[in-house]
């Protein structure tokens, strides 16, 4: 029986990895709300593809299913990576339809809009677990990143050896301090940018090619 | 006969307290109710899976418990036909007996609803029981209920519920939403604690949770599972 699973299993890397060859990674931006993973994402999208990928908002939650944009074809020093985009919602452990009370809506619309948030987090946790090759982790370099929600999740990343590019946005923003999130994760390169502005995406594409090319 | 022993067919008045300790002729602790003008042993679909009748006592006890109900307990219309004669109708009913009825009408109905819980492993409903639990009981909770595989949820939940309003059972399926799926926890409408490690643990994905504490979950594949 040992035997056989094993034989299973060798056979099972080596057509992976047949397979891996040909298909895209398929690489997860994650991040806490508001941290601008879908500004990253449709930045991205629209250098390389054209397209966006989602809608960006001020407000908390707005991504509350995960957007796929497919075959972004990144071309860096004269090589061609090819990767699947995942638009993560926003991961936290506390969602509370007051917080979008302020934002114009009414206690229904914040109510509806907390539980899609929460049944977001699920959905890229589940992803996380099922469906990603590399993340991409975005944090908002003006606040506090020493959070019980990206030790988690940079945890879990670890744990599964996915490769990791921590990324400080939100560099354009007067209280940015990208030394913080270095010293958070000093395990991890960060790369500031502000995605928003397009600041130093050179950077961020070069880095995407050499961790997940 | 309100109370008939399942395993030796020995009735017991309503209020008795000998059945408290079990059966005295042949020590069963399943005890069907039976309530006046109702003899007929229809069979309904019995609940499965909901064993565990000890559990539902606890729970019974805030109706059954009412001091102002227990005068009243020996109730002369609901025991007219043959039972044993061994009750004492002038007693008060124990509060701690799991199927221990107080008579008047309106806690008789979440008595059936737990004397329902201690024979449904063995006997069918009567139409009695059967009502008492179509009257209170939600179907949604009735689902619930029928794929619950927690021995201590099901009775607890069932007889509760039977106390309360037309939409007696939000609070509950939050609660049992929260002990199954420790993952999301639903502190109130609109409000949620997330286990981030134990969502990343699970096989299962949840899809979408709905207002009333239910939930969609998507399985993993059956042949994922025995391939693992």
């Amino acid at each position: 029986m040992g035997l056989l699973t094993n034989l299973k299993d060798s056979i099972s890397r080596v057509t992976d990895g047949l397979f891996a060859a040909d298909e895209p990674k398929r690489i997860g931006i994650y991040g806490p709300p508001n941290a601008g993973k879908t500004t990253l994402a449709n930045r991205i999208a629209r250098d390389w593809t054209g397209d966006a990928v989602g809608p960006e908002s001020h407000i908390p939650h707005e991504t509350r299913r995960a957007r796929r944009k497919e075959n972004v074809e990144i071309e860096r020093n004269g090589r061609k990576v090819t990767i699947d985009i995942v638009d993560t919602p926003g991961v936290t452990t506390k969602v509370d339809y007051k917080e979008f009370l302020d934002h114009d809506m009414d206690k229904d619309d914040a109510v509806r809009r907390s539980r899609e948030a929460t049944e977001g987090v699920a959905e890229a946790m589940h992803w996380l677990r099922e469906d990603v090759d590399g993340v991409i982790y975005v944090l908002d370099s003006t606040t506090d990143p020493f959070t019980q929600v990206n030790t988690m999740l940079i945890g879990i990343i670890e744990s599964q050896d996915l490769p990791a590019l921590i990324l400080a946005n939100k560099t354009d923003l007067s209280g940015s301090d990208v030394q913080q999130i270095a010293n958070a994760f000093p395990q991890h390169e960060t790369i500031p940018l502000s995605a928003l502005e397009g600041e130093n995406m050179d950077e961020v594409y070069t880095k995407i090619a050499e961790y997940f090319g | 006969m309100p109370h008939q022993c399942t395993t030796c067919g020995r009735t017991f008045r309503d209020g008795s307290k000998e059945m408290l300790s079990g059966c005295p002729d042949c020590g069963g602790n399943k005890f069907q109710f039976k309530p006046k003008g109702t003899s007929a042993d229809e069979e309904p679909s019995p609940p499965d899976a909901t064993p565990s009748a000890p559990a539902s006592s606890p729970s019974e006890t805030p109706s059954a418990s009412s001091p102002s109900e227990t005068p009243s307990a020996p109730s002369p219309p609901e025991t007219p036909s043959a039972s044993s004669g061994t009750a004492a109708p002038g007693e008060p009913t124990d509060p701690t007996g799991p199927a221990d009825p107080p008579a008047s009408a309106e806690p008789r109905e979440s008595t059936q609803a737990g004397s329902t819980e201690r024979v449904s492993e063995r006997t069918g409903e009567d139409t009695a029981q059967a009502s008492a639990r179509s009257d209170v009981v939600s179907p949604d909770e009735l689902d619930r209920a029928s794929r619950d595989v927690d021995p201590d949820a099901g009775p607890g939940s069932d007889s509760t519920s039977a106390e309360e309003g037309p939409r007696p059972d939000i609070g509950e399926l939050r609660d049992e939403l929260n002990e199954q799926f420790e993952s999301i926890r639903i502190v109130s409408p609109g409000k949620y604690e997330l286990n981030l490690m134990e969502l990343y643990d699970r096989q299962e994905y949840i899809i979408s949770l709905q207002e009333d504490g239910r939930y969609v979950i998507e399985m993993p594949d059956a042949w994922g599972i025995s391939d693992e």
